[in-house]
């Protein structure tokens, strides 16, 4: 019974500490940087990825104001009667949806529960912006030292771009 | 890389260049070795993200876009080989393109291989959500690899595939970094088998060298 007892107490400790290690870490990759998140969400029920305002910003340069979610001079105004799906008051702590504001920009959203890693892609207009002018979308990519040369630099000259890969 | 080499040392004094990117999640430690080899003049950059990839919805490699004075698409994303070692894949004869290139370099915009507006704007189509699905899919695959969860990438690998079935570096990228068939159930030559008489690369449409009408 003792034995029993002890094992049932194992069990229980070590889901306590599971939870508490998801809980306790979360990763959010934007635009290609992965910022952890060590606030615990007091969303457990939810599949959303909740943020503190600061942990926002952080993660993603977006602030929350009255105008609505902007990050320098782009804002997206937030739809007055849904207010409540993206932001929620826990204590002194307000909380954002930022699942439910990908979902409202049209951003794509790849999610790894196990490891609770969100990683947030592409706003369409992003990727369709050239479209309207035929400008060849600009990169800044590493040579084989680390210097960085971006396409732009070659402006005034005719640029064959070629991809290969080593695979 | 050493044919584009000879290629480019032909043109460069044309206001021409070479941008190349390497497509390798594996980065330098595997693109480096070839570019060392080849030693080339031109910019030989390295893409660990797939960025460009995905900027030009690019589906295979070598692929080439060639892109103006003014930085505007001249001609959007086809097949570039620089010889004809692979022409059983291709299907292709390199000659006409490189023809192509050099026309270009000397007519500019007269080139007939430069592509009207019109034309343009019919091959170069809105990315549907799939493919950016698939894009941010294959960017978390390539974050887990890189921290050490090469097993917990598989899934979101193969949905990238399943949401982009058209793109051949999303496949052969993922099937590189383990071992393809315990993993994905397939390998590359399978699956060209798979093809089954159809192109591996989207065959190309090159008009005979010469100015445009006007």
């Amino acid at each position: 019974m003792r034995t029993l007892f002890r094992c049932v107490g194992l069990i229980f400790l070590c889901s306590m500490a599971n939870d508490a290690t998801s809980q306790m870490r979360r990763v959010v990759i934007y635009d290609d940087t992965a910022t952890e998140l060590r606030t615990p969400s007091p969303f457990t029920q939810s599949e959303d990825l909740w943020v503190t305002l600061a942990e926002l910003t952080r993660a993603t340069g977006f602030v929350v104001k009255p105008q609505g979610v902007c990050r320098s001079e782009l804002c997206f105004p937030l739809p007055k009667q849904r207010k409540a799906d993206f932001l929620q008051q826990r204590g002194k702590v307000t909380w954002f949806n930022l699942s439910e504001f990908a979902r409202f920009v049209k951003q794509p959203v790849a999610h790894d529960e196990k490891l609770a890693i969100w990683c947030f892609g592409l706003r369409p207009e992003g990727p369709n912006g050239y479209l309207a002018t035929l400008e060849a979308p600009n990169f800044t990519l590493p040579d084989r030292s680390g210097k960085l040369h971006s396409l732009s630099d070659f402006r005034g000259k005719k640029v064959l771009l070629i991809t290969w890969a080593s695979w | 890389m050493p044919g584009w080499q000879i290629f480019y040392h032909e043109l460069k004094d044309k206001n021409f260049e070479i941008v190349s990117v390497a497509q390798d999640t594996g980065g330098a430690k595997d693109a480096n070795p070839w570019i060392e080899k080849a030693n080339p003049e031109y910019t030989a950059l390295i893409d660990e993200q797939h960025l460009v990839t995905k900027l030009y919805s690019m589906v295979n490699v070598p692929t080439a876009v060639w892109i103006n004075e003014q930085g505007k698409i001249v001609r959007p994303n086809e097949v570039a080989f620089v010889d004809d070692r692979f022409k059983s894949y291709s299907h292709m004869d390199s000659g006409p393109y490189l023809e192509g290139i050099r026309d270009w370099v000397a007519k500019g915009e007269r080139s007939s291989f430069v592509m009207s507006e019109e034309e343009l704007r019919k091959r170069l189509t809105p990315v549907s959500p799939d493919r950016l699905m698939a894009d941010v899919e294959f960017s978390l695959a390539e974050y887990l690899y890189h921290a050490g969860h090469g097993p917990e990438a598989i899934p979101h690998f193969k949905e990238a595939q399943r949401l982009a079935p058209d793109n051949w570096n999303y496949k052969r990228q993922a099937w590189l970094l383990s071992d393809a068939d315990r993993d994905y159930g397939t390998n590359f030559t399978k699956e060209v088998q798979k093809l089954n008489g159809k192109p591996y690369y989207a065959p190309r449409q090159m008009p005979e060298p010469g100015n445009k009408p006007n």
